[in-house]
Parts: C-alpha cells; sequence; structure tokens
C-alpha cells in the first residue's frame, strides 16, 4: 500500500496554523474510497453551515459555528472576516475529511456571481458534487448559473434540500422546480418527517426506516421504524425510486418484473449508475443548521457520488496538434496536475493543485508547461480551511497545496519530459474600474500589500496606476466583485482607502483604412532628431493590435524599425480620441527615410507617435463599451415591466423564455447603463426578480452617448 | 450596400413576388419537412431576408431555448453572408439583432391569448412591434384549427404575417396536392405552402401551394452543407 505520513502543525497569528504533533497517521489510499466534492448553491442557501456540519462529524473540527454567529468565530470554512460578516463565501477554501474509511476533499466555493471564476475553477478539479438548495426558496437564477457550469464541466451531483425546519418549507416543490427548472431527474431517496418546526429527521426510501437526529449536536443517529402515518408515502416514493432506478440496471428492472425481492445494494448501485452519468439526481433533505439529514447526506456522498477513477480526465498534447489524451489515474505514470487556485499567504504563495496522474511527492521536480520552467517541490501539503498538514506525497485523484511554487492560475504541471496541457480556462478581461487613494502613508504601503495579493490570487482582478493622476486603479468583473476587495484591504490589511466612481472600460477603435506620412524633426541646438514613418492603419477582427513591416530598400534601416513599433505601441495604450485603450488595429509601414546623424531610436519613436495621431484621426476613431449579456428571472406577471426597464437602459431584448410561473428575460444591456440595476429591479418587482450579468461583446457607444463622454472627459481634463 | 446586394442576390425572392413580400398581412406561410431536414434553417433564411428590409421579426420557438435560436441566426448569417464573399459583416449583424426578438415557450404553455398578451405589452411600452412571426414546433393536432383561426385574427389585428414549421412523418399520408394529412383540415388558412423534399443528396424547395405561377422561376433547393437556398446546386 503506498503510505504517506502526515505532521500537523500550529503557529499562532499566522493565516495558517501550524499544530506540531508528534503522532504521525497513514493516509489510505485506495483511490475508489476518494471522493472529491464541491458544495455549490445559491447564496444563503446554507452551505456553509452544511460544510462546517460535515466537518464536524467526520471529527474534523470539535465545536460547530454558525455562518453569522453570535460567538464571533464563524464558521470553519469562512476563513476571512469579511465572509463571516456577510454570510457570503467568497474565496473556495480546500478541506478534507474521512467518513466510513472514504476521503472526502471539499472545495467550499462562493456562491455570487461576481465570483463565478471560483466557482468555475472549482468545478474543473472536482468529481462530484453536492447541490444545496433551501427548501423555502427553491431553485433560484444562481442555482442556475451554478447549475450550467455543472454541466459544462459534466460534473454529477446529488441534491441536498436544506432548511426543511423553516417556516414554509416544501422539499417537493423544491423537487418538482430541480425538475421544470434545471431539466434534472430529480429523485427523492428520502422524504421528510415532519416539516418546518415539527422537522425531525428523515425516511430513508431505499432501506425503509426512519432516521431521527438526537443529541446536542444531533450526532447520535437512531434508527427506527417509519411512523404510521407515512408509510404509505413512502412505499408510494420507494416505488417512483425503483422505477427511475430500474431505467439503469437489468438487475433492478429483472427483479421487479419477476417480483423478487429489491435488495438496497440493487437500488443504490442503479442509482449511482444513473447519476454518474447525470441522468438522476438523486435529493436528500434536512436541516444543516439543526444537525438534521447530514449523516446519511455523507453516506450518499461515498455510495453514489464517483471516485476519481469513475471520471474521464482530459489533457491536451501539444507535440501533437493539442490532440486529447485521456488520463489513467495510474501511480506509476507521469505526473501531470492543474494548478487551480493560488492564495498569498505570509510565506508565500500556496498553490492548489489537484492530480490527475502519477503522483507528486517532497523533493520532485515538475515542469510547468506553460514556460516550460523546471521548479524543485519544497513543501506539499494538505489544507483543511484556514490549517494545513504537511504530507509526502499527493497521488493522483486528490486535491493538495504546495508552497513557494510561482505559477499562475490555471497552470499545468507535468513531469519533465511530457508536454501535456489541461484544458486552459477562458478568464475574462475585466469589464469595470475604480480609482482608490489610500488615506495616510501607512495605508499606502498596506494597500500595495494588499492588491500584489489579491492580484495573484484573482486572474480577473486587475490593478495599475494611472500614469496622469497617479491614481491607484482597481479592475474587475462588476461592482461588489471590487467592493468586496475594497473592504478586504480594509479589514485583512487595515489599509484606508477612499473610493471614486466606477468606471466601465471603454475602449477605441478604427472603422476603416487611413494611410499616414509622418515626418519628425528638431533641429534647435544639440544634436538633431529626424525620422519619416509613411503606411497605413487598418481595422482588424480578434486581436488588439498588429504590427507589420513591409520596408524594402532600407527607407528605414533595420535597427530602428523596432523603435517604431515601440512608438505605436506606446499610442495604443491611451488612444488619441479620449485616452481609452485602443484595441482591433493593425499597422503596416511601407516607406520611411532616415538621416545618418540625427536618426535615432528616440527619433523614430516620436515619429511613429505622430505618424498614429495622423493617420488614427483619418481611420474613422470610434468608442466601444462593453456589452453584457443580462438573464433576469421574473415571475411571469412582471415581464412587461422587466422588459420596459431593460428597454430603458439601452438594451436590446433578445429574447425571453416561459418556464411556467417564471420566465427568463435575456437581453444585451451596455455595463454604464446596468449600475443600480438591482435596486430598480427589486422595487419594480416587489423583491421577486433576480439578475445574473456577464461580458458579452464590446460594441460602438451612440453618437450621443460619445459626445456625453467627451464633454466629460473635456471637463475632467479642465479640472486637472 | 451588402444589405441590398443580399436582398437582391437572395434566391428566396423566386418564392414571392418580385420585391414584395412573399406573405401579406395576415397571410399565414407553412414550411413542410420531416425532422432533421432543414425546417428551423429555411424559416430563419425567410427571417433574415425580412430582417434586411429593416423589418420587425419575431421567432416564436416551442421546442428550443432563446440560446440555441440565436445560435441558429448567427451560423445562417454566416453561411450567407460567406456564400457572398461579403466582409465587415460584423455591423450589419448588430444592426439586424435590434429587429428581431425571440419567444419560446413550452409546447403546452403556449396559447394564443397568451401571446396576443405578450404582443400587445411589447407594442404598447414601445419595446418591439413584429411585422413578420415565425412559428416553429407548433402542433398540429386536432384542435389547431381553432388557435389557428385565433391566429389569423391576431396577426390581420396586429399587420403582421405568420410563417409556421410543420413536421412531418414517413409513414403520413399525403391527400390532394402532396398535402400532409396533419395540414389538410387547415390548408384553406395557409396563402403559401412549401415542402423540403430531400432526394438523393439533394433537397428540393418545392411549393405546394401558393408562390408565383409563372413558370421561368428556376428550381430551388436546399444545400445540405450550408442549409442555404440555392437556385443552382
Amino acid at each position: 500500500m503506498h503510505r504517506i505520513y502526515l505532521k500537523k502543525h500550529t503557529v499562532a497569528n499566522e493565516g495558517f496554523l501550524f499544530k506540531k504533533q508528534k503522532s504521525t497517521r497513514t493516509m489510505k489510499n485506495a483511490i475508489n474510497k476518494v471522493r472529491n466534492i464541491g458544495i455549490s448553491a445559491h447564496i444563503d442557501s446554507g452551505k456553509t453551515t452544511l460544510t462546517e456540519r460535515i466537518l464536524f462529524f467526520t471529527k474534523r473540527i470539535h465545536a460547530m459555528h454558525d455562518v453569522k454567529g453570535k460567538d464571533g468565530v464563524g464558521a470553519t470554512m469562512d476563513s476571512m472576516d469579511l465572509e463571516k460578516e456577510r454570510g457570503i463565501t467568497i474565496a473556495s477554501a480546500a478541506t478534507y475529511c474521512e467518513w466510513l474509511g472514504h476521503e472526502i476533499n471539499i472545495i467550499d466555493t462562493p456562491g455570487h456571481v461576481d465570483f463565478t471564476i471560483e466557482v468555475e475553477r472549482s468545478l474543473r478539479v472536482l468529481d462530484g458534487a453536492i447541490l444545496v438548495l433551501c427548501a423555502v426558496g427553491g431553485v433560484q437564477s444562481q442555482s442556475i448559473t451554478v447549475d450550467q457550469q455543472m454541466k459544462r464541466y459534466k460534473v454529477p451531483c446529488i441534491a441536498f434540500v436544506n432548511k426543511c425546519d423553516r417556516s414554509g418549507a416544501n422539499p417537493f416543490r423544491v423537487i418538482d422546480q430541480l425538475q421544470e427548472k434545471l431539466g434534472h431527474n430529480a429523485v427523492p431517496l428520502q422524504i421528510p418527517i415532519g416539516l418546518e418546526a415539527a422537522h425531525q429527521g428523515v425516511v430513508d426510501l431505499v432501506s425503509m426506516k426512519a432516521i431521527y437526529f438526537a443529541g446536542a449536536n444531533g450526532e447520535n443517529v437512531r434508527i427506527e421504524n417509519i411512523p404510521q402515518d407515512l408509510l404509505r408515502e413512502a412505499i408510494q416514493k420507494r416505488e417512483e425510486l425503483i422505477d427511475a432506478g430500474s431505467m439503469f440496471s437489468d438487475e433492478l428492472t429483472e427483479a421487479v418484473l419477476e417480483e423478487q425481492e429489491i435488495t438496497e445494494e440493487m437500488i443504490i448501485s442503479a442509482v449511482r449508475m444513473g447519476t454518474l452519468t447525470r441522468q438522476i439526481t438523486p435529493v436528500f433533505m434536512g436541516s444543516a443548521y439543526k444537525n438534521k439529514g447530514v449523516q446519511p447526506l455523507l453516506d450518499a456522498v461515498t455510495k453514489l457520488l464517483p471516485c476519481p477513477y469513475d471520471v474521464k480526465n482530459e489533457a491536451l498534447d501539444m507535440d501533437n496538434d493539442e490532440t486529447p489524451v485521456t488520463l489513467s489515474g495510474e501511480l506509476e505514470k507521469p505526473f501531470v496536475a492543474l494548478a487551480f487556485k493560488l492564495e498569498e499567504g505570509q510565506y508565500g504563495q500556496l498553490t492548489y493543485i489537484r492530480v490527475y496522474q502519477g503522483s507528486l511527492s517532497k523533493g520532485d521536480t515538475i515542469v510547468n508547461s506553460r514556460n516550460g520552467k523546471k521548479i524543485k517541490v519544497g513543501r506539499v501539503v494538505r489544507m483543511h480551511a484556514d490549517q494545513m498538514e504537511d504530507i509526502e506525497t499527493i497521488p493522483a485523484g486528490y486535491i493538495g497545496a504546495l508552497f513557494g511554487i510561482d505559477c499562475a492560475s490555471g497552470d499545468t504541471f507535468v513531469s519533465p519530459g511530457l508536454n501535456l496541457t489541461m484544458t486552459s480556462m477562458f478568464v475574462p478581461d475585466p469589464v469595470i474600474s475604480l480609482a482608490i487613494i489610500p488615506n495616510d502613508n501607512k495605508s499606502q504601503i498596506n494597500m500595495s500589500k494588499a492588491l500584489n495579493r489579491f492580484s495573484k490570487e484573482d486572474p480577473t482582478f486587475r490593478t495599475y496606476v494611472d500614469d496622469e493622476t497617479k491614481e491607484t486603479i482597481i479592475q474587475g468583473m462588476g461592482e461588489l466583485h471590487l467592493e468586496v476587495y475594497v473592504e478586504r484591504m480594509h479589514r485583512e490589511y487595515t489599509a484606508d482607502v477612499t473610493t471614486g466612481q466606477p468606471r466601465v472600460a471603454y475602449r477605441e477603435t478604427i472603422t476603416r483604412k487611413a494611410e499616414f506620412d509622418y515626418t519628425h524633426k528638431k533641429q534647435t541646438g544639440g544634436a538633431g532628431q529626424y525620422g519619416r514613418v509613411a503606411g497605413y492603419m487598418e481595422p482588424v477582427n480578434g486581436t488588439k493590435f498588429v504590427f507589420e513591416n513591409k520596408i524594402v530598400g532600407g527607407n528605414i534601416p533595420t535597427q530602428f524599425i523596432a523603435s517604431c513599433e515601440k512608438g505605436f505601441r506606446q499610442s495604443i495604450v491611451k488612444g488619441p480620441k479620449m485616452e481609452f485603450p485602443v484595441t482591433g488595429i493593425k499597422v503596416v509601414i511601407n516607406d520611411g527615410a532616415s538621416h545618418p546623424v540625427d536618426s535615432s531610436e528616440m527619433a523614430f519613436v516620436a515619429a511613429a507617435r505622430g505618424a498614429f495621431r495622423e493617420g488614427y484621426y483619418k481611420a474613422g476613431p470610434v468608442i466601444h463599451e462593453p456589452i453584457m449579456k443580462v438573464a433576469v428571472e421574473t415571475p411571469s406577471e412582471f415581464q412587461g415591466a422587466v422588459m420596459g426597464l431593460l428597454n430603458q437602459r439601452r438594451g436590446i431584448i433578445v429574447g425571453s423564455q416561459d418556464e411556467g410561473p417564471l420566465c427568463v428575460v435575456e437581453a444585451q444591456v451596455p455595463l454604464a447603463e446596468m449600475f443600480g440595476f438591482s435596486t430598480v429591479l427589486r422595487s419594480s418587482t416587489q423583491g421577486r426578480a433576480q439578475f445574473t450579468m456577464e461580458l458579452n461583446s464590446y460594441k460602438q457607444v451612440p453618437k450621443s452617448i460619445a459626445e456625453e463622454l467627451a464633454k466629460t472627459a473635456e471637463k475632467e481634463k479642465k479640472g486637472k | 450596400m451588402l444589405k441590398k446586394e443580399l436582398i437582391l442576390k437572395n434566391p428566396l425572392r423566386f418564392i414571392g413576388k418580385e420585391t414584395q413580400d412573399i406573405l401579406s398581412e395576415g397571410g399565414f406561410g407553412a414550411v413542410l419537412a420531416r425532422a432533421g431536414v432543414g425546417k428551423t434553417a429555411l424559416l430563419v433564411q425567410l427571417a433574415l431576408h425580412t430582417l434586411l428590409k429593416g423589418k420587425y421579426v419575431l421567432h416564436i420557438s416551442l421546442d428550443d431555448p432563446v440560446n440555441k435560436i440565436s445560435l441558429w441566426y448567427k451560423e445562417v448569417f454566416r453561411h450567407l453572408t460567406q456564400s457572398y464573399d461579403a466582409k465587415n459583416t460584423n455591423k450589419l449583424w448588430e444592426d439586424l439583432l435590434p429587429h428581431r426578438f425571440i419567444m419560446t415557450f413550452k409546447v403546452e404553455g403556449f396559447s394564443v391569448p397568451k401571446l396576443e398578451e405578450r404582443l400587445t405589452d411589447l407594442k404598447e411600452q414601445n419595446i418591439f412591434s413584429p411585422q413578420m412571426v415565425l412559428i416553429d414546433g407548433f402542433h398540429f393536432n386536432d384542435t389547431a384549427r381553432t388557435s389557428l383561426s385565433d391566429l389569423k385574427r391576431l396577426a390581420k389585428n396586429h399587420s403582421l404575417h405568420v410563417w409556421f414549421s410543420v413536421k412531418t412523418y414517413r409513414h403520413e399520408k399525403s391527400g390532394p396536392g402532396g398535402m400532409p394529412s396533419s395540414l389538410l383540415d387547415v390548408s384553406d388558412l395557409f396563402d403559401i405552402v412549401i415542402q423540403l423534399q430531400p432526394e438523393g443528396k439533394k433537397i428540393h424547395v418545392m411549393t405546394l401551394k401558393g408562390g408565383p405561377a409563372d413558370s421561368d422561376r428556376p428550381a430551388l433547393f436546399l444545400d445540405p452543407a450550408t442549409m442555404l437556398v440555392k437556385d443552382i446546386i
């Protein structure tokens, strides 16, 4: 057996707790007893509480805290203060636990749409997931987004209908919604014993037993006969379950047809088959907060969700035209892993990896397939929220973390000699920016520390210093995205900052071909400057900037061509029209002139800049703005109102999708018009509509808006 | 320029009368074919032809989600512009987009009063006022006549014409004029009926009812590679 020895350390006042522990433990490496799962759901459906309970019952923690806890401790998985206070999960903390001899690696994923890159990265490395739904709220728009992401990465899932103790709880309505709204073949494996305040436990439809949860923390599971008043319903629901399961098992179908005894194993194996192919979504229920239904859910994770062997993972062979290669998951094979999350701690960068093939041990040399850099692995650890344990090896199928490795999120690590890459994950460009100004010197230092860390952790968060205003600008994917980072700066780094108005990331581009012929000449004492650059510029699709040199006969000496390109590149950083970055432009130089004495690199940089300005104004420059794909989910009676709101915001309504009592309106709306939309939407629909948005494309700003932008820019220039 | 060229060269003009719409206000048209032959592709071409003339099109689908319909339009538009070697098509596409509205219903959730309510809402708020409606996936069953008569009234009231896709089946017997049995009882409501008939590697675009009478009209085909209507193959 492959043996790995663990050490556990604790050091106070650190992001991570190192606890020296003399004893070592053996990590079992039976791959079919490993589960890499995510817990995904709509915000506030209780997934962090559920994770907390799972960690308690698997004895990873010894006390439970609530998300919005009065005890001031907060749930273990919400390791950032801000998450604890807002009751939301931002960064996916990875942790592992053990249940019935199985090792479960859990990634706690954020629920808000602005952090979906985190969710997507998590889903990429998971083999299965628990979809947590609220028994009162049901399937909400964020559940739809998360579900689509799960579909994209083909993650099999089981559903947990939480909050059955709340007033208005109705798990069967949620099951109906799972079927109607998400198109899942949702099949309950339990029915509740009492709902709302009377919720006591669940009836297991496989074993046909009632399960109660006694003790202060529900740790004593009591199994009894099904109460008489629930027996009929249980028999009926069991039949439905067997019906659904028989689609996936000949053995079960045969047993049904021949009226033989139907064993628990038969049902479980059939449901598992359906779950792995995403054709059945088994539904469990309970109340994590009241400690009901968590242990049976853990049983289900071990019995129904896939082990790493059940899932086919592919990498792309870079030496062979990116042909997909199936990764075997065998330990003896060369090592392949994906870095899916980075975190900056005080001792350096922590890189979370998922190993797909081979194994990684301390002291191994691996290669980052993106840049070919060789890396010597120092420390190998495994995470439990903000605590960590040193381990010797991470075998295939496991999630672990490395220390002090310089890489980016989404990089692939391989054994030397291999040239494979896991499918690269798409990272969208930021669409919104915000100026932040530190209020004192200390804040200035802390702010840069914070920004350095955030931008490494999150590829959609970027930062730069504006050359003219000297202001620090942060960029991201939405208002809330930036808001959370500003608050984190304040809390985690005590950086006191003032923020400006959020700004849309406009761009400039040209609409037609135009020629330029510019001579830069300066002969006022000292060494002169001379350079002539001629050619043309034209629009180009799908790329920011293309430079082409068509000079023949050395009209511009070869050594100055790079200076010309430099001059053009400098010019596109801030467009001459409105000072927005220029994109989609191709510059071709085909003529020029030089002077044997006065021509220099500097002269040609200046000539290229002049040439750019000259050609740019003739090339019909326009402003482009980010257009968001907005999906509003609303009760049908507000459909008209919602369309009206979108229409007022310069939105193009692409369509409306009728889904029974609800409907989804899809539109393309300029981001500039979306500020404060959530408030307006709430007040127009009695708070019953929700929306998600993501970047769709960049489009030309209408003339009237462009004029307004020009006026604002003019005013700002005067103000400087 | 590109727009004009696309309209003028489009072989769909042979289906209708020169320079006019194929259907007049309140008119009904049907595209018949077996599953997978190209009904939606032809409907989308009819829609694009109308969109290029600057008119407004409401596409109602009872089978597919909004995204899938959008994709159909993108693909057909791409093939269409590629077949004429058109450049700078992005701008044209962006110009067409606000003229198109996709509405999807579940088959059982679709009713004429519901459609009328939605349509009135869109018109009253000045959001969208279509001149052409496409209904893809309508069930031509025993009760269809009532719904179709209501739709006819709605089409007249709102000054628009409607195109339907009609799924035919291999085992289905055809009535007089090659009309499939599902359409026989309601064929009087239709001004034009087009059938897509696969024959070997060709898909013939045949007019079963309506259309220009002159025999000079070239034979039309659906190119199986691009799903575009062609007059020469």
